[in-house]
This record gives structure tokens, sequence and C-alpha cells, in this order.
């Protein structure tokens, strides 16, 4: 079998006296969805503020590619690949929409310095960007400013920003928040679509799209995964069951 | 095509019109032997130059520097030293005037743009601060008093920039070059990033940028311009002073930016036209102009944020820019 | 240096610091609750000097001039909050740099259009000769009970900050302004007062510091800088990094513009030494907080959230 995409060694932090990450472990292979779910406070965003470079862990490794990334910067991990979508919208606001995707494949193609020539006039650039938007179903959108979209259309350009920088693995944070029951078909939609192609770690809430969507499942409860394997196993796994899906079932 | 988050939306005919008729104007002052007016207006084309120059970081890049000042004043103390020191051609003064602006420019950024929020607003104050006092020191210079100029830059080619008419036309061509620079850099990828970090820096690094080599390279060039309107300026009033740098004249160039237009191409050019004027008004009648002065601006912050630029602009699908 | 000359500039140290305290504590807490940067800080400094100085001159008596001098500015103090400044709080930091420069210059005229450009202010007569602490070292009576007064306010402010209700709830906004909120403190109210407050301490550190620096228009422009140092040194919102910076700024500037011209007339020649002395000095105060924000960024005391 091929090596993961992604191996989280052991990895530790601390906030304090918290411990928001107890010596997690976990792996994504290629092309799969690997689930995470937990309780709120579980330490899911920490993980994947650690994974993505915003935050130092204590200890452990991330190994991405068959490299050691600890020593790099947020900016140096999205070059290698390893993006992250964001569970509260970060997006550019006063840029249209069409024009935030721009920039995301902008990142990645051509001179990231020019400072001479019109970005406007770029044509590979807004046609890669028209794609994207075509895939991510906002072109009809795609001259609003961002900050006028809906939020759920926002959760989409959130995820569409993430794929657009042609990802080897996306960490999805949330991609549903607060999203009504028609973006959140379509961010599962987009999802399903990219598997086998990229690599993903899903944090989410969401237990119908998860059970849709992953190939695997991590169960993650006060900092530590306490679980792992197949959708129907941890389904069933009466400790995942009494400490985290007991709630859900219930309802 | 339409581009977003444009930072200049009037017409395209609007600026060849607005150069033709400032030359038209220059030399009509000229003739009509309104050499005050003429040297006036050389004077607020300069400061909004050196506006325009803080607009890059404070206006495009979101970065509120209290120290900019300080490029103006090396600008400035640059030429007129080489000057003193028998240096006199323009040639060789501005462009070093702007190369030592930009290297302090990169010390300072470099260590300023490691912090964040008001902890970077100190810093650059501080290290204006730090140069003022330097400068302050050095009485070979004139010190506290000040450095006199015996003669303006020169340029050769029979060019005298005695001439008032001569030296109003310097000052034109720096501020269109470097408006022009200005305008290409916003709307060129760089400038694309520039203004993704003031949404947003934590986005734009997630989608790959060195947003910290971004905003060095922004302060650089900031800080040359603004040693271009330096030596600009030690020439217009064939003096400098120690003053020129303290933290209060960066606090007078953001109020120009914000009265122009923060974050429009040349607010900071409208705003220094702007506060000049109303200074020269007041002073007619009162010597208390700066009472009036800072009511207005206190109304403009209160009630205009983006300035009266942004009120002018066209606004994209009827949203109003927060 | 000798021993004298060491303990005089250590006491001047002292009292500088001292008075530097007054000014930042009011500052590091409308920064640490409010998130204000409030550049008319130095302006209340100046108020409190001028109304001092005209009210000596009135009532001719110091002590007097000065006990009307501080309630006078604390008013002002909270007026200027709850008219103006309040609207300031959810402001960008840029708007509230421009806003309150805009203010330093309102307030600046208006004192010169009342009492012009500078008034003169001496220190009462009673104190106007030195005492003898040690043998050998005599001291300027005027500056013992300056940092006397320092020491005493520092203390009520401390007394008031950990003893009091009042100060419970300004250590809770100043750490987790909408927790504070949350919990019920009319932050509104809570924060008037704490600016009246600082106001009133502007107002004292003004009245006495005028005989020794000066009472003039734009006072207060060259000592806010050095106060927003000390809050930035000590960490935003810290009355305790407030102090600790005030005293270490203190004594590096004191020991700067004393002891650096001197070593530096030691070890360059006299050419360089005559430049480079001062301009050193200066600078210190500036090298020191550029060095805390690299050990440390947010200060030396930060309580932030």
């Amino acid at each position: 079998m091929a090596e993961p995409v992604l191996q989280v060694k052991s990895l530790v932090k601390y906030f304090g006296a918290l411990c928001a990450t107890d010596h997690v472990s976990l792996d994504v292979r290629a092309g799969e969805i690997h689930a995470l779910i937990g309780p709120n406070g579980a330490g899911k965003t920490s993980l994947v503020a650690q994974l993505s470079g915003l935050l130092a862990s204590d200890s452990g490794q991330v190994v991405f590619l068959g490299q050691d990334i600890g020593a790099l910067s947020a900016h140096q991990r999205v070059r290698l690949g390893l993006v992250r979508s964001f569970q509260i919208t970060r997006l550019f606001k006063s840029f249209t929409v069409r024009d935030n995707v721009a920039l995301a494949v902008q990142a990645r193609t051509g001179n990231p310095y020019s400072f001479w020539r019109p970005v406007a006039a770029e044509r590979a650039l807004h046609d890669e960007a028209e794609s994207i938007l075509q895939d991510i179903g906002l072109a009809e959108r795609a001259d609003e400013l961002a900050q006028n979209l809906s939020h759920g259309e926002q959760r989409v350009l959130e995820v569409g920003l993430a794929m657009a920088t042609a990802p080897k693995l996306l960490l999805l944070d949330e991609p549903m928040a607060g999203t009504g029951p028609e973006e959140s078909q379509r961010i599962v939609d987009l999802i399903d679509g990219l598997k086998n192609r990229v690599a993903i770690l899903l944090v989410e809430h969401d237990m119908d799209a998860v059970f849709r969507l992953a190939d695997r499942i991590s169960v993650m409860v006060n900092g530590a995964v306490i679980a792992c394997g197949e959708p129907q196993a941890i389904r069933s796994d009466p400790m995942v069951i009494a400490a985290y899906l007991g709630e859900e079932h219930s309802a | 095509m339409n581009t977003t988050a444009s930072p200049t939306m009037t017409k395209p005919w609007a600026w060849p019109v607005l150069i033709a008729l400032a030359i038209g104007l220059g030399w009509l002052m000229q003739a009509q032997g309104q050499n005050f007016y003429l040297s006036m207006l050389s004077r607020m084309m300069i400061y909004g130059l050196a506006a325009c120059s803080l607009n890059l970081i404070l206006g495009y890049g979101g970065l509120v520097s209290f120290g900019h000042a300080a490029f103006v004043g090396i600008g400035a103390y640059t030429v007129g030293i080489l000057i003193t020191e028998g240096v006199p051609s323009g040639w060789i003064g501005f462009p070093l005037a702007m190369l030592v602006s930009a290297l302090f420019a990169a010390l300072i950024g470099a260590i300023s743009l490691r912090t964040r929020g008001v902890y970077f607003i100190m810093i650059t104050l501080a290290f204006a601060q730090m140069v003022y006092y330097l400068v302050n020191s050095v009485k070979a210079y004139g010190g506290d008093e000040g450095l006199n100029i015996r003669m303006r830059s020169d340029f050769g080619f029979g060019i005298n920039l005695k001439n008032d008419l001569a030296f109003y036309y310097l000052v034109l061509v720096c501020l269109v070059l470097s408006l022009w620079f200005m305008h290409r850099l916003m709307h060129s990828r760089f400038g694309r990033v520039v203004l993704a970090q003031r949404d947003d820096d934590v986005r734009t690094e997630a989608l790959g940028f060195a947003v910290y080599r971004y905003q060095l390279v922004l302060f650089v060039l900031a800080g040359a311009i603004g040693g271009l309107s330096g030596a600009l300026m030690v020439n217009q009033q064939n003096y400098v002073n120690p003053n020129l740098m303290h933290w209060t004249q960066s606090g007078v160039l953001m109020v120009m930016v914000i009265l122009g237009g923060v974050g429009t191409l040349a607010g900071g050019l409208w705003g220094a036209l702007l506060l000049l004027t109303l200074e020269d008004v007041f002073a007619e009648y009162t010597v208390h102009w700066q009472f009036y002065v800072g009511w207005i601006l206190l109304a403009v912050v209160l009630m205009a944020p983006k300035g009266l630029a942004g009120l002018f602009q066209r606004r994209a699908k009827g949203v109003q820019h927060g | 240096m000798t021993w004298i000359l060491f303990l005089e500039q250590s006491l001047n140290g002292l009292q500088f610091g001292l008075m530097l305290f007054l000014l930042a504590s009011g500052l590091t807490l409308v920064f640490g609750i409010m998130d204000m940067i409030n550049l008319a800080h130095g302006a209340l400094y100046m108020v409190g000097a001028f109304l001092a100085a005209w009210l000596v001159n009135l009532t001719q008596s110091f002590l007097w001039g000065v006990l009307l001098a501080v309630p006078l500015t604390a008013v002002f103090g909270m007026v200027l909050e709850s008219t103006l400044l309040r609207t300031l709080y959810r402001r960008d930091h840029m708007s509230q740099v421009l806003a309150t420069f805009a203010l330093i210059l309102i307030i600046n005229e208006a004192v010169r259009m009342i009492w012009g450009t500078d008034l003169a202010l001496s220190a009462p007569a009673a104190l106007s000769g030195p005492v003898e602490l040690l043998p050998g070292l005599k001291y300027p009576s005027y500056r013992l009970v300056i940092i006397g007064v320092g020491l005493a306010l520092a203390l009520f402010l401390y007394l008031v900050v950990t003893q009091t209700r009042m100060g419970a709830w300004v250590r809770a906004g100043a750490s987790n302004r909408d927790m504070a909120m949350a919990m019920g403190i009319n932050i509104q109210r809570l924060f008037t007062l704490v600016f009246g407050l600082g106001a009133a301490m502007c107002a004292v550190a003004g009245a006495m510091l005028g005989p020794l620096l000066a009472v003039q228009v734009g006072m207060g422009e060259s000592i806010l800088i050095l106060a927003f140092v000390v809050i930035v040194i000590g960490g935003i919102g810290s009355i305790w990094g407030a102090f600790v910076g005030s005293l270490l700024v203190g004594f590096v500037d004191t020991f700067g513009r004393t002891l650096l011209p001197h070593l530096f007339r030691e070890i360059f020649p006299p050419q360089v030494a005559a430049t480079a002395g001062p301009a050193a000095a200066s600078i210190m105060v500036y090298l020191l907080m550029a060095v805390v924000l690299f050990i440390r960024p947010q200060g030396l005391f930060s309580r932030r959230a």
C-alpha cells in the first residue's frame, strides 16, 4: 500500500494546564475522505491549526508526503499542497467572488511578485477561476462582492477557495457550519466529487454528511483519538456511542 | 472585465485631463507673475506625494505606521547633506535619497512587521523617534536648528530649479510618475496580494503567500517614494529641520490620507491640497487655525470614514464599503 | 561616577518614573479595557498643568492650586469620555488615532486661546531649598515631595485596584471585557470613572512636573510617547506592568542622559562623543522598548486574554 499522504504521530499541545492535543496519531491515505468527529472542545480545531502550521505543537511529528513538515510555516505547507478551509468564514470581503478564486489560482501559477502587468489582463488566470466557479456552482455570482453572498454561499466559496489551490490534502474545518439543508447538500456533493482525487481530512458535526462521505472516521474526545475505523464500525462502537454518538442517536 | 477592490474607479480620461490642466495652470501662473501661488502649489503637491506614499502602506496595506515622516526626513537630509558637501547633482541626490530611505525602511520594516496591531504602531513610532533624535544631535548638519542649503539640486541641461515654474514641473513629473507606478503596482499580482492581506492576512497566508515578504516590499517602496518627496521638500524650502521627522508629522500625513480618502490612489494628494489650503485660509483669519482644522478632521473621521474621495468614488453595486 | 551622583540620579530616575506612572496607569487601563488608543491623554496632562498654574496664581497657594486643578481635570476628562471618546470604542485603531490626534490639535489651540502659549508655575517657596539626605547628598526638597506624592498615589491605586470592588471590576474588564460585560458590570459607567481617575492622575503629574519642565502648549506630546513606550514595555492592561515599566523607563532615561555622554567621552574622540553621546541618550528608551518587544512581544506583564 502506498504511504499515507498525511501521518500525524503522537502530537501533543498544552494550553497552560489544559491538554488540547493528547498524543494524537492518525493518517490520511491518498484519495480517501477521513472524517474527524467529536464533541465541542475535543480539540479538533486546535489539531487543524497545528497541521496547517498556524499553531506550534509541543511535541510529536507531522509527516506530509513523506516529509516532516514540523518546521515549515503555514504558507510553506500550502505550497507543498496541504491546504485548509476555515470554520469561521475567512474570505476577501472586498473582492468579487471571481477575484477571490483568482487569487487562489494566482498563488500557484506564474510570477508571485509581478508588479507591473495588470492582473485583469491575465486571460488564463481568469479562465481557470471561471471553471472553478462552475465546478462549485457559483458562476452566476462571479461578479458579486464576497461580502454580499449569503452565509451558505460564503461557506461554499470558503471550500472553493481551498480547492482552487490544487491541494494534495484538504483540511476541511466544519465546512457546513451554519448552513441550511440546500447549501449543506451542495457542499457534500462538492466533497463527494473530490473523492479519489484529493485526500481529505474532514472535521464535521453533521453526522449525515459524515457517514455518507467518509471512508474512515476518527473520533476525538478531550484531546485524544479514542477510535478510528470504517463508518459502520464506528457507528456501533460502544465507547464512541457513550462518549459522543449517544447524544446524536437518542435525538 | 470587472475587477474588484479596484484602487481607482475614476474615468480613464480624468487623469490626462488633470495633468494637462496642471501643466497649463503652472504656465499660466508664471505668465501672470503669480510665483507665490506657484510655489505654494508645488509645496502642496510635495506633501501630496508624501501622503500618497503613506497611503501605500496605510490605505492599501492596512498597516498603521506612525513613523512614515522619518522616511521623508531621511530623503530630505540625504539631499541636503549632499548639497552641503558639494554634490549638488540631482541625478545623484534624488536616487540616493530614495535608496537611503528604502534602506532605512527595509531595516525598520523587517523588525516592525514581525509585530501586530498596536505594537506595530508603537514600534514604527519608536523607530521614527530614534531617527529624529539621531538627526537632532548631529550638530555638523544643523542639529535642532536645521540645515540650510545654499542652492537647489542641479539637474543640468540648462534646467534652473530656482525658477519656480521649472521646479513646479519637476514636482509634477515626480508626482505623476510615482502615482503611475503605484497605479500599476496595485493593479498587478503584487497589488492583489496586498489588498487581500488587508482584508484577511491569515487567509492570504493560507493560500500560500508569504505575507510578511509582501508587506516588507510594500514598506520599502513606500519608504522610497517618501524619500523622493523629502528630496523635493528640502529643495522647495532650501531648508530641512529634524521636526520634519517628528511623530506628529507622521500624524499630519495620516490626516491628509484620511481627509482625501484612505485606499484611493490620489487620496493623499487631495487630502494634502485640502488640509494645506484649509491651513492657509484659516491662518489668514486667525492664528488658531489648528483649532478649526482639528474640528473638521474630527468631523471627517466620525462621519466619513473613507474620507472625501470615498464619497465620490463609484460604489460597486450600491454597496457601502464599511 | 561618584556614589553621590549615582544616588542623586537614582532619585531623579525614581521621580521621573513615578510621574510617568501617573500617566501610564490611566493610559494602560483605557487601552486594556476599551482597546482604545488615546493620543489625547497627553493633552489631559497639559490641561492639568495649565489649570494648576492658573489656579495657583489665582489662589496664591500652590497646594490649593493643585488640589483644585485635579478634580477639574477629572471632570473634563469624564465629559470628554462620555461625549466623544465613547463613540470611538467600536471603531478601528486608525480612526481612534486620527480622532484623538484631532483632539490634540483642538485642545492645544483651545488652551493657547485661553491662557496663551505658556504659563509660569513655580514650586512653593517652602520647598525651594535642598534637604540633606546623607552627608554630602543634598537633594531638592520639591523633588522629594514629588517622589512622596508619586509613591502615595501608586499605593492608593494599588489599594483601589486590589481591595475595592471597582478595582475588581477593572481587573476583570482589563483581562476580558466581554466576560465582564456578561457578568453584568456596567462597563460604560465604570469606564467613565476610570477615565476620570486617569485624568486626575495626569493632572497631578502635570501640576507637579510643571515647575520642573515648564508649563507650555505641546508639553503633552513629548511625554505621551514615553507613556506609550511604558505601557508597551509593561504590557497593555497591566497596572503593575505600567509601574515596572515607568520605573524602568525613568531610570534608563535619566541614567542614559547622564551616564552615556560621560561614557562616550571616555571612549570616543571628543568630536564623535559630542554628537553620539546625546543621540544615544535619547534613543536609549526606544532601544529598551525594541529589546523588550523582541523578547516578549506582548510586553512584560500582559494579561490580555
